[in-house]
């Protein structure tokens, strides 16, 4: 099974390698002269800017951090429940948002209606406010109004509990995934469900055996999106569930404890750990996702 | 077979206008007009995709109006083909079936059967990325007809393929329509593909149906201006009713100085004509016809004589195309390669002006063209 699982992820290496190698080949750019090469330098000089300095801000973390530190975030059980809950949060966040974007994306896509414009400024809301006025919102919503107070009274309680992660993250993220869902709806031929229509579809089937496979790399870059904001995100969840150790702790908030109380070094393995799930996530999805990460 | 009545349609500035239409089974019908004439409108509102404003579809005798697409067996292969890139080719001829739920033995027998008939059986199993447009035309038309549809509509089918391949497709359009005895619409702009494959046509131009008829009907007998223009008749005259002949049931109709026999009795001042310009014999001299310019009855039928210039010649290459002159007026004709190597125009022309000829023109081949729609 396995020696299977890895000849295809040969071929799909493969695959790919020659896609990049045939749109990357030098045989594909005009001829070129002195003031074209020095455009690509010059854009190559910004690229190398970003991509050292992000490198150079990792190093010094790396530096910084003590074997004590790294022994530290290993073992204590508060930092493994919060990488746990950072985790299982995000990836609930992501499922969520999933579900709503992709109905969503396609009805903006779609569909003109009274009040387009409006529906859709209202979904990008969340990407352009700051973080923490979303925390706060949810604090005010389910504390001071009467639907809050009866959604709370009914069993569902968010504030300073579990379940409020998930929900502010909702809150901040699911735009990132409508958003990526729309625009790749909008790709899609319209043409093309037509045909399907023609040849047998209903409109359900026409979504989901024409629109849907050719929109998924884009809806699950959007994912990918969605669940890097997820997972990083801090201020609203210090508003809206608080950090109490062992309960609605996640790791940007586990940051934030330890270097409040002066253990620096502490912080920064924490944040390596951060950094490290999210590169390991992206890597993943990137070798098993292959195009959608062209869509970011 | 499929009929319209009173068919309307509206979007943004644009309106089908009680579109009257009538197709037998077994026909092959074109659908002329230039771009923005609804073409692709009128054949999107047959098969269901868009929802007329008021009028009726009938197919077979039943209305189908309201009906959703997939109910109608109506096959449609839009413009570009429309084929779903994320299958390959046997899984996009498959499609229709496949959510249709016919068992896979049946499925994989009229796929290949539709395969072999189409010659793409060797394609099946490719992606559509790779397919040339002939090929892609192909696979399109295998995913409509694979589901037997009452009617097959061509969106301009072969518009985006080269020259010679266009031509080797309609041939095959042509004889799979024989072979399937298949109803089709093909939509084009293109006159020489609409002449290589239908038996009839209509003519669209602003939403509005300018006239139906057989291919030769549009060609010699165009209702208006606009019909003569498209089926490429370039000589368009308005002149003046002067009387009636002598010579039989001809009203006279004078052009400049030029008298026109038209074949029926007319009423009223001014008459707009057409004369297709391979229905203009262009011969040696005036003279040898004849009198001047006039009537003349030789061989017992009656035709105008007008004596004209050759003011330009062009090759083009199954006819020689001349610009004849004739007291002010200009007319064109077409005359075969034979023909034009016995008249005296000096190699000069077209740079320099021809020799005295005369172009000799039946009534029976001038048709009065009425007011446009």
């Amino acid at each position: 099974m396995f020696s299977n699982l890895s000849a295809v992820m040969q071929r799909k290496h493969r695959k790919r390698r020659n896609e990049f190698m045939s749109s990357n080949n030098n045989k594909t750019f005009p001829v070129r002269g002195i003031r074209s090469r020095m455009f690509t330098v010059t854009i190559f000089v910004f690229l190398a800017i970003f991509v050292v300095g992000a490198a150079l801000l990792i190093v010094a973390d790396a530096l910084y951090v003590d074997a004590d530190a790294v022994h530290t975030v290993l073992t204590d059980s508060n930092i493994r429940h919060a990488l746990w809950m950072s985790v299982w949060t995000s990836c609930t966040t992501v499922t969520i948002s999933l579900v709503f974007a992709v109905p969503i994306g396609y009805a903006l896509s779609r569909y003109r209606f009274f009040g387009h414009a409006l529906v859709d400024t209202i979904v990008d809301l969340p990407i352009v406010f700051p973080p923490l006025v979303a925390g706060l919102t949810l604090l005010v919503f389910f504390s001071q109004t009467h639907i809050g107070r009866w959604i709370q009274d009914m069993g569902l309680e968010f504030v300073f509990q579990p379940k409020g992660i998930v929900l502010c993250q909702f809150v901040v993220s699911a735009s990132f995934a409508i958003r990526s869902a729309k625009s790749t709806f909008d790709d899609v031929d319209r043409r093309l469900e037509n045909v399907a229509l023609t040849l047998g579809c209903t409109h359900w089937g026409s979504f989901f055996y024409v629109s849907l496979p050719l929109a998924l790399h884009g809806i699950i870059a959007g994912g990918i999106l969605t669940w890097a904001r997820a997972f990083g995100i801090f201020g609203p969840l210090m508003i809206f569930v608080g950090s109490f150790r062992g309960r609605t702790e996640v790791l940007p908030t586990t940051i934030y404890l330890e270097q409040s109380i002066g253990h620096l070094e502490v912080a920064l393995a924490v944040a390596l750990l951060l950094i490290s799930v999210a590169g390991l996530a992206l890597v993943s999805i990137r070798l098993l996702g292959g195009r959608a990460m062209l869509k970011l | 077979m499929i009929r319209t009545k009173q068919l309307t349609y509206e979007i943004g500035d644009f309106q089908l206008k009680e579109a009257n239409f009538q197709l037998g089974h077994g026909e092959y019908f074109a659908l002329l007009g230039p771009p923005g004439a609804g073409k692709s409108i009128f054949l999107e509102c047959l098969c269901g995709l868009r929802r007329p404003l008021s009028g009726k579809i009938f197919l077979d005798g039943r209305d189908v109006t309201r009906l959703e697409p997939r109910r109608r067996k109506i096959g449609y292969v839009p413009q570009d083909y429309a084929l779903f890139p994320h299958l390959t080719v046997e899984r996009n001829i498959q499609f229709g079936l496949r959510r249709r739920g016919f068992a896979r033995l049946e499925i994989n027998q009229r796929v290949i059967e539709t395969a072999e008939r189409l010659g793409i059986r060797k394609l099946l199993g490719r992606s559509i990325n790779g397919l040339s447009g002939g090929e892609r035309q192909r696979v399109a038309l295998g995913r409509a007809l694979v589901l037997e549809p009452k009617v097959l509509l061509l969106d301009e089918p072969v518009s985006a393929l080269d020259e010679s391949t266009r031509e080797t497709v309609c041939g095959d359009l042509r004889r799979l329509q024989q072979q399937l005895n298949l109803t089709i619409i093909h939509v084009s702009h293109n006159l020489e593909e609409a002449f290589s494959v239908a038996d009839r046509a209509g003519i669209l131009r602003g939403g509005v149906f300018q006239q139906v008829g057989m291919m030769d009907e549009l060609l010699r007998r165009p209702v208006s201006e606009f019909v003569a223009r498209f089926m490429r008749c370039e000589n368009i005259l308005t002149g003046r009713l002067t009387g009636l002949s002598e010579r039989g049931p001809f009203s006279v109709v004078r052009v400049d100085e030029v008298d026109f026999l038209m074949p029926e009795i007319l009423r009223g001042g001014t008459v707009k004509f057409v004369v297709r310009p391979e229905n203009i014999v262009v011969s040696r001299s005036a003279e040898q016809e004849g009198a001047g310019q006039g009537d003349s009855e030789q061989d017992g039928a009656v035709k105008m004589v007008i004596p004209v210039k050759c003011v330009r010649a062009a090759d083009r290459g199954a006819y020689v195309r001349l610009v004849l002159e004739a007291a002010g007026l200009r007319l064109i004709a077409h005359v075969s390669h034979q023909s034009f190597t016995e008249l005296p125009i000096p190699s000069g022309v077209p740079h320099g002006r021809g020799g005295d000829l005369c172009a000799v023109i039946r009534p029976q081949n001038v048709k009065v063209i009425t007011e446009e729609k």
